[in-house]
């Protein structure tokens, strides 16, 4: 049964990674109580399970590593030897491996890892402790066993137990169908203890083997990400049709107002419309993912990154139950890793230097998600140094992203935009944490991608705060139709501020820069026609201008016509359908109700176009 | 040996053990096949209607397979109910246990659908004796 086996197979890849990430938190989660016992029950029967399964699969490295983990983790559970940092390295590593190992499965590689020096330290810890162990004698992990408890009691003696033990042995081996006699009645039937003894015991062993009660797992199946992906495109197609509909059946309704035909298809419409929304959240709802899928590897990050650059830090994670399309979860977590490690690496100073400050040895980030309206808020905040504007002004000239002159006038805010740009990084010297030839511009570009913004809090000495704002889902969106030279463009109303008609007199230029002053606020200007190669002017005398705010920064965009508000469903364009040159500033298409292509704008990307003419002009 | 249509019900807290074990048993014929996820489920299930056979985890959340083997020998209704117990290995203190709890053979993962014939008819043997 191939088919059988592959589906398997997959399954287990399924569960053991969910196993494995889960075993990163609940680590971290011991470092701070290293006597959970329940916890450490959980690890033990987490890699225990990678294990029986393992074995069936014949993935055998998996089976010799998860064995030799299971061997300490069944010490630590029983208290033969402590957890200490080193071990929770070990075996961290150890689950890192299995990690490797889950990868060379799902690829069917045929590749294998070397396991030699790690099976060999596990192995070492195992060994360390073993002679210590064998003293404790038969131990149950579950359960005192009756013998053990009567020898605490003082009744009987350990010899009276291990006779009794084999006693039971050699009955149970001679004896087929009755049940072997218990512990308790060989010691009776010997004389060594009274019955009264035994009953006591008992009683002593239902109470410490009372059962741990953890809530019940919730109801949940397993769909295949593809047939949502499905239904998603489904229902963005049933919104497409209905907008149609919509817009025809209000056609009609213009034309013949009385026509009851006509009104009990509005009402069918009305309600069509309203069901349909309803389908629209409640599939999109299916899609969404608690925040904490990401949240959850910080933790062991943290404390990795913490370690290696012998820095005290701790994580702090508030709304990990927030929830959020999965698109973003995919896409959010590099970023997100990207500013922690800065954090780790920059931010937060060294032990000493917090002592001289007066702040608390141990540094904190704080990384929270919460729901804004529309929008998913994810903020990245520590408490160590901050950001050094003059330092990042030096830098700025120093790898020629601006003038001497220019570092002068800029801004605070507008410092810290540099951060963002390309072949910027501060790092002097290039660690295996940060620098990886990854910069803020990615993380900047990856946010831009979601559709989401990213603005940067700080404060020499307090600490540095990223606050990343993200629509809850990418697929439909309210949008701002406008015109220019007769062909239409959407604008995602999430940025639109409002629209104003300014007559073409006002407009000035400053330093090339085509500008408005609006209730005394300078608005750059750009013309959507220009954009798009139309040439800017149409000859009129008054302007369209929609005011857009992207990432706090204001500006206009000049356009011909203002259509109304729509909703849309974001469609991707695959292939060269587009120029080149204009490719970078469509975020993708739709259909209208009127059945017309339209193509959507991305504002994030007009906004950096902006922004380069004014750094060339200036 | 046992009726191929009788009732099975496999407890394992990790579903793809679950699936293994299923797709064991249908290997040796039987595809009358029920799962739990942990000895709370199971004792559900077992109580809501009738088994002829349950193959069961050891170390699960919840309620554990020696647990569960207790209540099932202390409860009226299903105290003759035969049960095999799958453990990871050999632990000669851990079946001492459950063979004391009453339980009716154990098998030691992994195993193959030959040794999991030959431990149910084992199991047959002494119950038919």
């Amino acid at each position: 049964m191939p088919d059988e086996m592959d589906e398997i197979i997959h399954d287990f890849i399924v569960e053991s990674d969910e196993i494995l990430e889960s075993l990163d938190e609940k680590f971290v989660e011991l470092e701070k109580d290293r006597t959970d016992q329940q916890l450490l029950n959980e690890i033990f029967r987490d890699v225990h399970t990678i294990k029986g399964a393992a074995g069936f699969l014949g993935f055998n490295q998996m089976v010799e590593l998860t064995h030799a983990t299971e061997n300490i983790l069944k010490k630590l559970k029983e208290g033969q030897i402590p957890v200490t940092p080193e071990i929770t390295d070990l075996i961290l590593e150890s689950v890192d491996y299995m990690k490797r190992l889950l990868e060379h499965i799902r690829e069917k590689d045929g590749q294998e890892e070397d396991l030699t020096d790690i099976l060999a330290r596990l192995k070492e810890i195992d060994g360390q402790e073993s002679e210590s162990i064998s003293a404790s004698g038969h131990e149950d992990t579950d359960t005192k066993k009756i013998g053990t408890i009567l020898e605490e009691d003082g009744k009987v003696n350990s010899e009276d137990v291990e006779v009794a033990l084999k006693v039971q042995e050699v009955a149970r081996d001679s004896i087929e169908t009755e049940s072997p006699p218990r512990i308790g009645e060989i010691l009776t039937a010997t004389g060594k203890v009274s019955e009264d003894d035994v009953k006591e015991a008992l009683r002593k062993q239902g109470k410490s083997a009372e059962p741990e009660h953890k809530p019940q797992k919730e109801q949940t199946i397993r769909v295949d990400v593809e047939r949502l992906d499905d239904v998603l495109n489904l229902v963005g197609e049933l919104v497409l049709g209905r907008n149609r509909l919509l817009k025809i059946s209000s056609n009609l309704e213009a034309r013949y107002p009385d026509d009851p035909e006509i009104n009990a298809l509005n009402e069918t419409m009305a309600f069509l419309n309203l069901i349909t929304t309803d389908l629209q959240i409640a599939v999109m709802r299916t899609r969404m993912q608690q925040v904490k899928k990401v949240f959850n590897k910080f933790p062991r990050m943290v404390r990795d990154l913490a370690r290696s650059r012998d820095k005290d830090v701790e994580l702090l994670i508030t709304g990990e139950e927030t929830e959020v399309d999965k698109s973003v979860i995919e896409n959010i977590a590099d970023p997100l890793v990207h500013i922690i490690r800065n954090a780790i690496d920059h931010g937060i100073e060294t032990r000493e230097e917090r002592k001289e400050q007066g702040k608390p040895e141990t540094g904190s980030i704080r990384l929270s998600a919460s729901q804004e309206g529309n929008n998913i808020l994810i903020e990245v905040e520590d408490d160590g140094r901050g950001i050094d504007h003059e330092l990042i002004k030096r830098k700025g000239v120093e790898k020629g992203l601006i003038s001497p002159a220019q570092a002068e006038v800029l801004s605070k805010e507008e410092v810290l935009e540099l951060l963002f740009m390309p072949g910027f990084s501060t790092a002097a010297e290039v660690t295996d944490i940060s620098g990886r030839g990854v910069g803020m511009d990615v993380v900047k570009t990856n946010i831009g991608k979601l559709k989401g913004s990213i603005e940067i809090k700080t404060e020499r000495g307090k600490g540095t705060r990223f606050l990343i704002r993200l629509p809850l889902t990418l697929a439909i969106i309210q949008t701002l139709m406008v015109e220019v030279n007769s062909e239409v463009y959407a604008i995602p109303l999430s940025s639109v501020v409002e629209t104003v008609r300014f007559p073409e007199s006002e407009i000035r230029t400053v330093n090339h820069q085509e500008v408005i002053q609006l209730r005394g606020e300078v608005l750059p200007l750009v013309r959507l026609g220009e954009l798009f190669g139309y040439g800017g002017r149409n000859g009129s005398s008054t302007s369209y201008i929609v005011v857009v705010d992207e990432g706090k920064k204001k500006f206009g965009i000049i356009v011909d016509r203002l259509r109304g508000q729509e909703e849309v469903v974001i469609k991707a364009i695959e292939g060269d359908l587009i120029s080149t040159e204009h490719i970078e500033l469509i975020a993708g298409a739709t259909i209208t109700g009127e059945g017309r292509v339209v193509l959507i704008i991305d504002i994030a990307m007009v906004m950096d176009t902006l922004a380069k003419g004014e750094l060339l002009n200036a | 040996m046992f009726d191929q249509n009788m009732r099975i019900l496999v407890v394992d807290d990790f579903s793809t053990m679950r699936r293994i074990v299923k797709n064991v048993l249908k290997q040796i014929g039987y595809s009358n096949i029920d799962e739990a996820e942990d000895g709370a489920d199971a004792l559900n299930k077992l109580r809501s209607r009738r088994y002829d056979f349950v193959v069961s985890d050891w170390n699960m959340p919840n309620l554990d397979g020696l647990e569960m083997l207790k209540q099932i020998r202390s409860d009226e209704q299903l105290k003759g109910l035969p049960v095999l117990m799958v453990t990871a290995e050999a632990e000669k203190e851990k079946v001492v246990t459950a063979i004391r709890a009453g339980v009716n053979n154990y098998i030691v993962k992994p195993f193959t659908a030959e040794t999991l014939k030959q431990k149910m008819e084992q199991i047959y043997e002494r119950l038919s004796k």
